[in-house]
């Protein structure tokens, strides 16, 4: 630091000393004093150090420096010792030692002293009723629950909102940023099922950059009416994602990655082609219609998130004071710097985006508009992934274990689950928000009186059904490398989920995930009896029904009947397959199961898209059963995104930190299925309950507001033309 | 489309259903799947009725009162709820006081432990490091993940040769378990998790996975054979039989039944006729049928015990039981040439927990601690 400083005076010393030499030697002690005073010490406490890094340079000054000190310290001490063994020392010997003894005598505990209060013992509290564990569940739950709607929810908004928007020159301006957005999405999933599927190595970085680069060149292209044919488009994106994909991910080392470049290929052609797609797709303004309802809802959810976010913290602090207080200290920077700030941004983003929804469409600025949801979805992404970091630390955090506070905060957020639970709840969140919309549509359909309005929330059904289904297809294989890696870091963590005391949990989601596939197709089959000449592909439908009831049942089918990995007292332990049969429980079968589920739902969608090109739809015609299935599909996709929560929190078994900190509180345990499985559906109950008011606050009640305020005009006898 | 009433809709359902859930449980029975899986299986058959009735109800009257949807709507929510609250208290519970108990008891420390409290610690630690997710022990344990450490005879081998396999489970893929997925399956982590007493409680424990009946078994299921078919161990056994492993320094089975199965010693067996008969030397205990029929058991007995007043000592007492068996799977080739055989021995099957217990009733173990 002094060479630094020094330096930097005969730097400036030598290009003032023309001008005058006073100034000169004023200037120079001017900066010494100022230099030596206002750069901050580099201690490795410092956040500047977080930022800046090891300052390599002044390492060894600083070392002799700090050596130097502790040197006088080790000297005196030593004085000490001789002054109080030596009773023949120097009268100035005598003096310093008295002086250090007062010194040491010297009461400083007012300094830390906090008062009466050290002395105050208050009992521990719990929650009536239901206990701590539940308390600190119920809060978190809540939250995550409005957290996922409002990450979720505007991930698609945008994308109706630019479906719904008039192609202006702001608007396809826009355009060419959304569709790189989507374009990263559709290129991470895609990528990523690459990698599961056929072992790309580096998949998601391929289909990442591929996706979005070839998104990026189509959109920049159709802007300046270019390569609009959606052949060439597909081609550009192809080969220029492809290109750049290339360019940017890392090698495999000597061999060539021909998989990688396949993925690279196949991503930046679909990123052109959808590019293509969305930038001259016709304006329909159901779509801004949809969009901004949904964003009303947001809204309102927003504050939600905010409100259960504080009570989860505040329970916390109540019920495990401790551990919420290690887990602060273990991400200072996050918690205390990038989350507010990230959680600031988002809400005046947030804000801008609800409120500046109007005014920009009357300005003729949609497109600023668009610009606006992309950043809300970057800077909620961004969150997502922050608040990960915590989350995946405490499932696994970063070996060796006791090396943990010597690393550095970046390295405890980025665990071996970071990227995979990250990817589960990006695709996770989607699904939410589609089939919230789906409830959303099924709501408003109920409290709508009129044929149009009618007609236009069988629409949105259709489309949050189209949304909700279409992300969750992805969505087993996000699980399964999330899966994967917590098996790869410890397997005992693997175990318990798969085979130990959470099977019987993993058993209830396999039926959670057929139900809700059952469903969906229900809703399409009853959504197609009011199409024109779609029942042609009903017989093929029910072949597909039966094959999902197979399916499912092959998903279900466990190894044993009983509720841990061996049988414990009162169970049955005959209750196993038996070896010639356990193929039937193996992930092999389990896999083929969810293929044919996945792929069943697929077809069928296909023929009702088929059915809806070629047939009239008689909107606003479905059966009401359709309506109430949207809504069944809703309430288990939010059971089934709370159990999943549920199971991922209790595989850390009595951790609160696996292998790091020990939850020592009673609630240690596992809880019973029957206890767990019953304890959610309260949540989500009261979840809808608060939902149910949410969308009669945010879309019902706006326009019972608006048609009482037209209908005194409307009676009003007008004036005879 | 003409729309069925409830009862067109169910009149042809409801017959099938009854015949396609009685086949499925018939077939179900006899493919030996358990109870609980037939009533599986017939509970999907009725979810399917379920769903093809749903799929042909006749549509829904439209709400005409506020009351109409809020009814059905509470009524969706209620189906909802039902279910899945149903199927949470159905399915197979666990009484959580027990994981209570275990996480409230000490930690195991083996000092001052003696020989079964040993071997109990580290059944203690084999389960709660969840080995049986992937190996059984004999009939306990649902995954062929890894081998049954039961039917392998894991216990034969040594101390240290154990310890290793578990701190490097590379070290040495177990026969049948080559592919790539097998061989990463297990974790390399418990060189740390364990610490030295957990390790030694564990290898005791591992050291009691030992049968007297039968012979080891290698592979995975279903592709599994015994040492009599195993190439590599029929010729670690010759080393044996012909008195060159130096782990059995002193055992010359040769030098008596001769290295080529021609016996060197009035009376001793002749390895080369199967239709040999057993000693009546023993009173009480001889064995009518021939040689190539004798079972694992009495080829373990006669050599591990021997044959009193005879030059065949109870070598059991004195050597590995590893290397006898090895030698006794290489002797049987002499009338049962492994080139000649046209199929392999059968698998025994798994002993059961009744067998296990007659084991150690009847002493078929030469070590108490067995």
């Amino acid at each position: 630091m002094t060479i630094k400083t020094r330096e930097s005076v005969m730097e400036i010393s030598k290009t003032t000393r023309k001008a005058s030499p006073f100034f000169t030697v004023i200037l120079g002690l001017l900066l010494v004093y100022g230099l030596s005073h206002f750069v901050p010490a580099t201690t490795s406490n410092s956040w500047t150090s977080f930022v800046s890094g090891p300052q390599l340079a002044f390492a060894d000054e600083d070392d002799e420096f700090e050596d130097e000190e502790f040197e006088d310290e080790d000297e005196e001490e030593e004085g000490d010792e001789g002054s109080s063994e030596e009773e023949s020392a120097s009268t100035e010997g005598e003096a310093g030692a008295e002086g250090e003894a007062a010194e040491e005598e010297e009461d400083l505990s007012y300094l830390t002293d906090i008062g009466p209060a050290k002395d105050h013992k208050y009992e521990e509290f719990t929650f009536p009723w239901i206990g701590n564990r539940k308390g600190v569940w119920l809060a978190a739950q809540f939250h995550i629950l409005f957290a996922s709607f409002i990450l979720g929810c505007p991930m698609f908004v945008v994308i109706m909102e630019v479906m719904g928007a008039r192609r202006t020159q702001g608007v396809r301006k826009a355009i060419i940023l959304s569709n790189v957005f989507l374009g990263v999405l559709i290129g991470v999933t895609i990528g990523i099922i690459g990698e599961i599927i056929v072992g790309v190595h580096h998949g998601v970085l391929y289909g990442m950059w591929a996706c979005a680069f070839g998104a990026l060149a189509v959109s920049f292209m159709n802007y300046f009416h270019k390569c609009m044919e959606m052949r060439s488009s597909i081609l550009v994106g192809g080969v220029f994602g492809a290109f750049m994909a290339i360019i940017l991910t890392p090698g495999g080392g000597e061999h060539v990655n021909w998989s990688g470049y396949i993925t690279a290929v196949v991503n930046g052609m679909v990123g052109g082609m959808l590019s293509n797609m969305i930038m001259f797709a016709k304006a329909d303004f159901k779509f801004e219609r949809l969009a901004h309802e949904i964003t009303k809802v947001i809204g309102i959810c927003y504050s939600f998130t905010a409100l259960t976010g504080g009570l989860f913290i505040l329970v916390m602090v109540v019920a495990y004071k401790d551990f919420i207080s290690y887990l602060l200290q273990s991400f200072p920077i996050l918690f205390m710097i990038a989350y507010p700030t990230l959680f600031i941004l988002e809400t005046v983003v947030m804000y801008i985006y609800v409120y500046s929804w109007d005014p920009l469409n009357k300005s003729n600025k949609k497109g600023r508009h668009i610009v606006f949801g992309v950043i809300l979805n970057v800077l909620g992404l961004s969150l997502l992934c922050a608040l990960d970091g915590p989350a995946t630390f405490m499932q696994t955090p970063p070996t060796p274990l006791g090396e943990l506070t010597n690393i550095s905060e970046w390295d405890r957020i980025a665990t071996a689950t970071w990227m995979p639970l990250n990817y589960h709840r990006l695709v996770g969140n989607g699904t939410f928000g589609g089939y919230c919309v789906g409830i959303i549509a099924a709501y408003m359909y109920l409290w709508s009186n009129t044929k149009e309005e009618k007609e236009y929330y069988d629409w949105v059904g259709y489309m949050g059904n189209v949304i909700g289904v279409g992300i969750m297809i992805p969505l087993p294989a996000m699980g399964y490398i999330f899966v994967r890696e917590i098996y790869q870091y410890d397997a005992t963590i693997g175990m318990y989920i798969m085979s130990d005391r959470e099977s019987m949990f993993m058993l209830v989601q396999g039926l959670l995930v057929g139900t809700m596939f059952t469903a969906s197709n229900i809703y399409m089959w009853v959504s197609m009896k009011r199409i024109e000449g779609a029942q042609r592909f009903f017989p093929f439908m029910k072949i597909g029904f039966v094959l999902i009831i197979l399916a499912a049942t092959i998903w279900f089918t466990p190894r044993r009947f009983f509720a841990t990995m061996m049988p414990e007292p009162g169970m049955n332990e005959a209750m196993v397959l038996p070896d010639n049969l356990a193929f039937l429980a193996l992930m092999v079968s389990k896999n083929t199961a969810a293929f044919a589920l996945v792929t069943i739902t697929l077809i069928n969608y296909i023929f009702y898209t088929i059915a809806t090109k070629t047939g009239k739809i008689h909107w606003g015609k479905i059966n009401p059963l359709g309506i109430y299935v949207l809504i069944f599909m809703g309430f288990a996709d939010i059971w089934l995104l709370s159990w999943m929560g549920t199971i991922r929190e209790l595989s850390r078994m009595n951790w609160h930190v696996y292998k790091v900190f020990k939850d020592v509180t009673p609630d240690k345990f596992t809880p019973a299925l029957a206890d767990a499985g019953l304890f959610v559906t309260e949540i989500v109950w009261g979840f809808f309950i608060i939902m149910t008011g949410i969308i009669w606050l945010g879309i019902k009640y706006p326009k019972m507001k608006k048609t009482k305020a037209e209908a005194p005009a409307e009676a009003t006898p007008s004036v005879a033309e | 489309m003409k729309e069925k009433t409830f009862v067109q809709n169910i009149k042809f359902k409801l017959p099938i259903f009854a015949v396609l859930a009685t086949c499925i449980w018939i077939f179900a029975g006899k493919a030996g799947f358990p109870i609980w899986w037939q009533i599986e299986f017939v509970s999907f058959a009725l979810v399917g009725l379920i769903v093809f009735i749903i799929l042909d109800l006749p549509a829904l009257a439209p709400e005409k009162k506020n009351r109409d949807w809020v009814v059905r709507l509470l009524g969706t929510y209620a189906v909802g709820s039902v279910l899945f609250i149903s199927i949470t208290n159905q399915l197979p519970q666990f009484d959580p006081q027990v994981e209570i108990d275990k996480l409230n008891k000490p930690p195991i420390k083996i000092e001052g432990l003696a020989g079964p409290e040993v071997i109990a610690a580290g059944r203690v630690v084999f389960e709660e490091n969840k080995c049986f997710n992937c190996h059984k022990v004999f009939w306990e344990g649902n995954s062929d993940r890894g081998p049954n450490l039961g039917t392998k005879q894991i216990g034969l081998y040594s101390e240290d040769y154990i310890k290793k396999q578990i701190l490097d489970p590379r070290y040495k893929q177990s026969p049948g378990y080559e592919d790539p997925k097998s061989k990463k399956a297990m974790p390399t982590y418990y060189g740390e998790d364990l610490d030295e007493g957990q390790l030694t409680a564990l290898v005791a424990y591992l050291k009691t996975m030992r049968d007297p009946t039968n012979i080891p078994v290698e592979g995975k299921y279903p592709d599994q054979w015994t040492w009599w078919d195993d190439e590599t161990i029929l010729k670690e056994g010759e080393v044996v039989f012909n008195g060159l492993e130096p782990a059995t320094e002193g055992l010359n089975c040769s030098v008596c039944h001769g290295k080529d199965g021609i016996p060197m010693m009035t009376g001793a067996l002749d390895f080369r006729n199967g239709e040999n008969k057993d000693t009546d030397k023993i009173p009480g205990d001889h064995y009518e049928g021939p040689l190539k029929d004798w079972p694992d058991e009495l080829w373990y007995k006669r050599v591990t015990r021997g044959v009193p007043e005879t030059p065949m000592a109870p070598w059991g007492t004195i050597f590995p039981h590893l290397y006898l068996w090895k030698a006794e799977a290489y002797a049987r080739t002499f009338h049962d040439p492994l080139d000649k055989r046209t199929e392999k021995r059968p698998v025994p099957p798994v002993p059961t927990k009744e067998e296990i217990e007659r084991w150690k009733t009847e002493g078929l173990f030469l070590d108490p601690l067995l």
